[in-house]
């Protein structure tokens, strides 16, 4: 009970401090014109939270940037744990080409990633013959979700790995296939330990998503620039603050119980 | 379904490969730069954290928690757009022109440091909590100060152990320079977009971009491997 009150503490304290500390540097920007800033800023926040002007619709804006890292949280979850599969198994030349991607995906820039993938993934496609609108939006998932995706694999390949090789042997003594020992036996040992790593991953996904900016969808900088650009130069200042605000106030409670969930894991063992 | 054919003759033209030079130089220094300041912020830190100086402690976990969990591309964006207001510049005595101290190269300098130094601090104090008590213990009974053993035998030693997470940093600190390129910092992210506008061959530039980062990025990892194999300590398996 104890131990869980200090984190509590911990935690209120990162939200409280940092959000101060964000605040006293925008009264210092400001002065004594913070008031008029506040309130400017309140007018604009409709538009950098939803991308609409009077938060009739979602889609746009932060909570574009929040439905993006969603998407992309699914996508790599799956593409990781395949990934992940590949590098356990016993074939050499499947092992070897996982590992390559792997490193290959770990080791390039997401920048880069999402750069090719939009000029990759042409405008639209036809199944079935119908056509289907690729928009930025998926392209932003899809180029996000891969470096993830080795980020995961990488998770993955440590749980399995941290599990004793005794235990293995003793599937193999009773009779048990690679596969079903995967499944029955290693799986749902390594499962819990993972979860702190994935969770850290989730959050850097998160934090990623601001580069979606350069895909050309509705999200929260693409939303900024624009205010910026039409007129309030006076206040990009206090735009930025309040983007990373939200970042943060997104982003920390994730890391926070990715790290309470790591120190749980390891006193259960 | 139209085949598909990539065409990388462009190339072999000397201007790109000029740029593509460039390019390549400029990443390096940013990540030069950023790398030395990352690891005096790193260590600045740790210092502060591992003797619980008052405040500092405060400050530097405040800041690491800020620094972490914000993205490093909207850091870069508010130090570029708050420092370049600021308007400090120094004249050249050369040319006489005027030329602004926080430059986009500058800024991203500046965030790099700060981004990444928040993780060498965290990587840092791992490394200093991973020291055998008995070592610590040591120094002691051989009379040693405690900044005599925090300078001569915890520093090193944590350094020393915590080379794979800072290698781990160095990566994605290459990585994150690439964002330079959006505050126009003439880096090889931003000589390949350019490029594209010349060219219009998007994908086969990207294609030769990324194989340029890989390259570094593995040239740097092989190198961080040869520097931990010079530094391991004997016998020590903490």
């Amino acid at each position: 009970v104890n131990k869980s009150n200090t984190e509590v503490r911990s935690f209120l304290f990162g939200m409280f401090a940092v959000s101060a500390t964000l605040f006293i540097v925008f009264a210092f920007s400001y002065g004594k014109k913070t008031p008029i800033a506040i309130v400017t800023l309140f007018s604009m926040s409709s538009s950098l939270l939803t991308g609409a002007p009077a938060y009739q619709s979602l889609g746009g804006g932060f909570s574009a940037n929040i439905i993006i890292s969603l998407w992309a949280m699914v996508l790599s979850t799956i593409g990781g744990f395949l990934l992940g599969g590949g590098l356990l198994s016993k074939n050499d030349l499947v092992r070897k080409l996982c590992r390559l991607l792997m490193n290959f995906l770990r080791n390039s820039p997401w920048l880069v990633i999402l750069y090719a993938m939009l000029y990759l993934i042409p405008f639209e496609i036809v199944v079935f013959k119908k056509f289907f609108e690729l928009s930025p939006a998926i392209k932003a998932v899809i180029g996000l979700s891969l470096p993830i995706s080795a980020n995961i694999a990488e998770v993955f390949r440590a749980g399995i790995d941290s599990i004793q090789k005794g235990q293995w042997d003793a599937t193999t003594s009773l009779g048990y296939t690679r596969k079903q020992a995967l499944y029955g036996i290693i799986l749902p040992q390594a499962l819990p330990l993972m979860i702190p790593g994935i969770m850290t991953v989730y959050a850097s996904l998160f934090i990623g998503t601001s580069l979606v900016v350069i895909t050309g969808t509705n999200d929260v900088l693409s939303v900024a620039k624009v205010i910026i650009a039409s007129g309030a130069d006076d206040y990009a200042t206090a735009i930025y603050i309040f983007v990373l605000f939200l970042f943060f106030a997104y982003a920390f409670p994730i890391a926070m119980t990715s790290r309470w969930l790591e120190r749980r894991v390891r006193s259960n063992r | 379904v139209a085949a598909v054919s990539l065409d990388f003759s462009w190339i072999v033209e000397p201007v790109y490969l000029h740029w593509l030079m460039q390019g390549t130089v400029t990443t390096l220094s940013l990540s030069a730069f950023g790398l030395f300041l990352t690891l005096l912020i790193g260590i600045t830190g740790a210092i502060c954290l591992h003797f619980k100086i008052p405040v500092l402690t405060t400050a530097v976990t405040v800041l690491v928690e800020l620094a972490r969990n914000t993205p490093s591309l909207v850091q870069l964006f508010f130090l570029y757009f708050i420092l370049s207001e600021t308007g400090f510049h120094f004249t050249d005595v050369k040319t006489g022109r005027d030329i602004p101290i926080f430059s986009g190269f500058m800024c991203c300098v500046l965030m790099l440091g700060f981004y990444n130094g928040a993780i060498a601090v965290d990587i840092i104090r791992s490394g200093l909590l991973a020291v055998p008590r008995e070592t610590v213990e040591a120094t002691k009974s051989l009379g040693y100060t405690r900044w005599q053993t925090f300078i001569y035998v915890e520093l090193p030693i944590s350094l020393r152990l915590t080379i794979p997470l800072m290698a781990n940093n160095i990566v994605m600190l290459i990585k994150t320079s690439s964002q330079a390129a959006l505050v126009a910092v003439a880096d090889l992210m931003y000589s390949a977009t350019q490029i594209v506008m010349e060219n219009f061959k998007s994908f086969e530039v990207m294609v030769v971009v990324w194989a340029m980062y890989i390259t570094i990025v593995s040239g740097v990892v092989g190198i961080i491997g040869e520097i931990e194999k010079f530094v391991k300590m004997p016998g020590y398996n903490a």
